[in-house]
C-alpha cells in the first residue's frame, strides 16, 4: 500500500505540469538595438566544452573583456560537455522548468539534432543578428551534419580533419587512400584511430566511407538505406583489411582523441589525427609534440564542419545570449579566434565579404609551421554527412570491426 | 513502537526514497519506452528483447563477471594472508600495516592511472628496464594492459581491494580472543587444524562481506574500466556510458535496459550469495 502510494507520488512528480506555459516571445520581436539595451548590465552564462586550457583562456580574457567593454555584459564560462548539457535540458523540459540556468550553448552535430528533435532550443534567432546578415553565407550555415539549422544556431567556427605525422620518423606522408593503406601495412603496429563513437574516430570512419565509396555528393540528400547497404561493405572491407596491421593488431583502440595523442606523443604510433587543423601546432607550442610534427590531408578529401552557438528554450537571459552570439560572429572576434596563439580555430565568415583591410588581417595570420595553409585545406574540403548515416556507420563499425 | 521507528528514520528515508527510488523508477520506466524525451511513449519490452539478441553484450557481461570475480577473490585472499601475517608480527612491527592505508586513500581513478603509467608498453617500468638494458626495445615488455582479458583492470582493482579486505578482516582478527587459540593448542590441535577450525570460521563473515562488496563494486564500476578498459569486449558500464552519451537519443532505452538488468543481477547475486554463505556455514557447523 505504502509502496503504491510512493510510486504514484513519484509519477505525479515526474509528469507534473506537462502542459506548456506561454513562451516569452517578445525577444524575437525586438530589433537588435533594443536587445543590446535590454542586455546591458546582465550576466550571460555560456555553457561550453572546457577541455582545452587555451580556448578557455581566450573566452575568459578576450571574449569576457570585450563583452564587458562594449556591452557591459558579464560573460560566465561554464565548462560542460555538450551531451551533458543536452541531457540537462531534456530533464528541465520534462520537469517543465521554464527558467533554466544556461544562456548560450556551444553545440553541433548529433547534440544539435537531439536538441531540435526534443524541442529544447529557442529560435529562430539568427535572422535578428546583424553580423550574420553582413558577413555570412546563409547557404553554408543551413545544415549541421545534414540536419536543417532553420535559424536555431549561429555559426561560430569551422574545423577540418587532418592527419599528423612526425618528419623525424616518417619522411613523406601518404598522399591518398591507397598510399595510406600501403603505409599502414608497411609499418605494422604504428597506426590506429580512436574508437567510434568518439568524435575524431567517427570522423575518420566517415572519411574512409567517402573515400572508398566514390565521394560525398551521393549522400547529401539525406538518408538512403539502399545506397548505404550497397556502399558500406567496401568501407568495412578496407578497414578489416588494415586491421591486423594496426596498433595492438586492431584488438583494441584508443578510447578518445586524447588517448590517441598520448600514443603519438610517446612514440607508440607514428601517425595521429585531429578534427582541428591547428591541433598539432598547439601541441608543439605546449611541448607535447616534437617540433618536427607536421599535418597532411589525403587527396580524396578532408571533412570539415561548422560549429555553432544556440540558445536553450528556457534561457533566463535570451537577449544577452543573442548579443554574445552576435559578437562571436563579428570579424574582430573571428580574427582573434583565428590567431594560433589565441586558439587557431578556422573562421566561419566569408572573407570575400570583408573590406580590404580586414581581409588582409585574416591573410596575415600565420597558423604555424605544422598547420596546412587555408588554400590547401579548402581545396580538399568536403562537407559532413547527414547524421543518420553516421549512426549506421558507428553501429556497423561495432558489428564488423569490433565484432560485437 | 513501529510507528516511532519509521518516524525517526524519516529524515533519512525521505531523501533516500526521493533520490534513489526515483532514479530507479525512471530508469525502469525509460527502459520500457516510457517518459522518454523522444519516441511514441508506449510501454514495450522490445528493448529487453534487443538485449538478448546482442552477442556483444554477452561478451561484455562475461568480461564484467570475470573481472569482478577475480578482483574480489584476489583481494579477499590477499587481504586475508596479509592480515594474518600482520597479526603474527610483534605489536611494535604491526605499525607497518599503515602502509596499506595508502591504497585506501587513493581514489580508484588515481590507481587506474598509476597502473597505466607503470605498466603500459611505454610506461615507467618498461622505460626503466629499457634504460637498464634488460630489454632491447620497449615492445619487448610484456603487453599486460592489452591482453583482452581485463588483466590491467584486475590489477588496479586488487591495488584498491587488498587494503580494503585487509582492513575488514584485520579488524576481526585484532579483536580476536587469543585464549581460544591457546585452548585449541592445549587440547592438541596442530597449527593447521587450529586455523581451519578456530581462526577461519571467525574470519569468514568478514571475508564474505568483503567479497560481496568488492565484487559488486567492480561489476558496476566505471572509473577503472574507463581508463584501463579495452575496446572489445568492453565492460558493461562503458557500454551504457557510450549508448547514453554518444549515441542517438532513440537508443537511450537500451542503456536503461542494461542498467536495469545490472541492478537486478546485483540484487539477486547479493541475495543468493548470502544464502550460499549461510548454507556453507551451517554445513561447516554440522561437521
Amino acid at each position: 500500500m505504502r509502496v503504491t502510494f510512493f510510486l504514484s507520488l513519484l509519477f505525479l512528480a515526474l509528469t507534473a505540469g506537462c502542459s506548456d506555459a506561454p513562451q516569452e516571445e517578445s525577444v524575437l520581436q525586438q530589433d537588435y538595438a533594443s536587445l543590446e539595451k535590454a542586455a546591458r548590465g546582465t550576466e550571460v552564462r555560456w555553457h561550453m566544452w572546457g577541455g582545452s586550457a587555451q580556448i578557455n583562456q581566450w573566452v575568459d580574457t578576450y571574449v569576457a573583456g570585450e563583452m564587458k567593454r562594449l556591452y557591459d555584459i558579464n560573460v560566465v564560462r561554464v565548462p560542460m560537455d555538450a551531451p551533458v548539457f543536452v541531457n540537462k535540458l531534456l530533464t528541465e523540459k520534462a520537469a517543465n522548468k521554464n527558467t533554466g540556468t544556461m544562456d548560450l550553448l556551444w553545440i553541433n552535430g548529433e547534440n544539435f539534432k537531439n536538441s531540435m528533435q526534443a524541442g529544447v532550443l529557442f529560435g529562430p534567432f539568427t535572422d535578428r543578428l546583424p553580423n550574420f546578415a553582413a558577413w555570412y553565407d546563409p547557404q553554408k550555415a543551413a545544415h549541421d551534419f545534414g540536419y536543417p539549422v532553420d535559424g536555431f544556431e549561429a555559426p561560430y567556427g569551422r574545423a577540418q580533419f587532418v592527419f599528423e605525422f612526425d618528419t623525424a620518423r616518417t619522411a613523406t606522408p601518404p598522399a591518398d587512400m591507397a598510399e595510406l593503406a600501403e603505409w599502414i601495412k608497411a609499418n605494422p603496429g604504428r597506426f590506429t584511430y580512436p574508437q567510434p563513437p568518439d568524435f575524431t574516430g567517427s570522423a575518420f570512419l566517415r572519411q574512409i566511407f567517402y573515400a572508398t565509396t566514390g565521394g560525398h555528393e551521393q549522400y547529401m540528400d539525406g538518408i538512403n538505406p539502399e545506397l548505404y547497404a550497397k556502399n558500406a561493405p567496401q568501407t568495412f572491407a578496407w578497414l578489416s583489411d588494415i586491421k591486423p596491421y594496426l596498433w595492438q593488431e586492431g584488438r583494441t583502440y584508443p578510447k578518445d582523441a586524447a588517448a590517441l595523442d598520448t600514443l603519438f606523443a610517446r612514440g607508440e604510433i607514428d601517425m595521429g589525427m585531429s578534427y582541428h587543423p591547428a591541433h598539432a601546432q598547439m601541441k608543439i607550442l605546449e611541448k607535447t609534440y616534437p617540433d618536427t610534427v607536421r599535418t597532411f590531408v589525403l587527396a580524396e578529401g578532408a571533412i570539415f564542419n561548422t560549429h555553432f552557438t544556440a540558445i536553450p528554450f528556457n534561457a533566463p537571459n535570451k537577449a544577452g545570449a543573442m548579443v554574445l552570439a552576435n559578437f562571436l560572429m563579428s570579424p574582430e572576434a573571428q580574427l582573434s579566434k583565428f590567431r594560433p596563439e589565441n586558439w587557431g580555430d578556422l573562421h566561419a565568415l566569408e572573407v570575400q565579404k570583408l573590406d580590404v583591410a580586414q581581409r588582409e588581417a585574416f591573410d596575415a595570420v600565420d597558423l604555424g609551421e605544422a598547420t596546412l595553409d587555408a588554400g590547401t585545406l579548402s581545396a580538399v574540403a568536403v562537407p559532413e554527412i547527414p547524421s543518420e548515416y553516421l549512426e549506421l556507420l558507428e553501429r556497423d563499425w561495432d558489428k564488423f570491426i569490433l565484432g560485437h | 513502537m513501529r510507528r516511532n521507528v519509521i518516524l525517526g528514520l524519516a529524515p533519512l528515508l525521505l531523501p533516500y526514497c526521493a533520490l534513489f527510488c526515483a532514479g530507479l523508477t525512471l530508469t525502469l520506466a525509460q527502459s520500457m519506452g516510457l517518459f522518454l524525451p523522444l519516441g511514441p511513449g508506449e510501454a514495450t519490452l522490445e528493448y529487453y528483447q534487443a538485449l538478448t539478441r546482442d552477442q556483444g553484450l554477452g561478451l561484455s557481461l562475461r568480461l564484467s563477471l570475470f573481472v569482478a570475480f577475480f578482483s574480489a577473490a584476489g583481494s579477499v585472499l590477499g587481504g586475508t594472508v596479509l592480515a594474518l601475517a600482520l597479526w603474527r608480527m610483534p605489536p611494535g612491527l604491526r605499525r607497518v600495516g599503515v602502509v596499506s592505508k595508502i591504497g585506501l586513500i587513493l581514489p580508484h581513478v588515481a590507481v587506474a592511472f598509476l597502473v597505466l603509467l607503470m605498466l603500459s608498453q611505454t610506461g615507467l617500468v618498461s622505460s626503466a628496464l629499457f634504460q637498464l638494458g634488460l630489454i632491447s626495445t620497449p615492445e619487448e615488455f610484456p603487453n599486460i594492459l592489452h591482453t583482452g582479458s581485463g588483466l590491467g583492470m584486475i590489477l588496479a582493482f586488487l591495488l584498491k581491494g587488498v587494503p580494503f579486505a585487509l582492513l575488514l578482516i584485520g579488524a576481526v582478527l585484532f579483536g580476536f580472543d587469543i585464549r581460544l587459540i591457546q585452548t585449541a593448542r592445549m587440547l592438541g590441535a596442530g597449527p593447521l587444524r587450529t586455523f581451519w577450525s578456530v581462526t577461519l570460521p571467525r574470519l569468514l563473515p568478514a571475508m564474505h562481506s568483503a567479497f560481496i562488496i568488492l565484487f559488486l563494486y567492480a561489476f558496476g564500476s566505471f572509473d577503472i574500466p574507463f581508463v584501463l578498459g579495452e575496446s572489445h569486449p568492453g565492460m558493461l558500464s562503458i557500454r551504457v556510458f557510450d549508448i547514453f552519451f554518444h549515441r542517438d537519443l532513440s537508443q537511450r532505452p537500451q542503456a536503461m535496459a542494461i542498467l536495469t538488468v545490472m541492478f537486478v543481477f546485483a540484487a539477486v547475486f547479493a541475495m543468493l550469495y548470502n544464502r550460499f554463505a549461510a548454507y556453507m556455514d551451517a554445513w561447516r557447523r554440522k561437521l
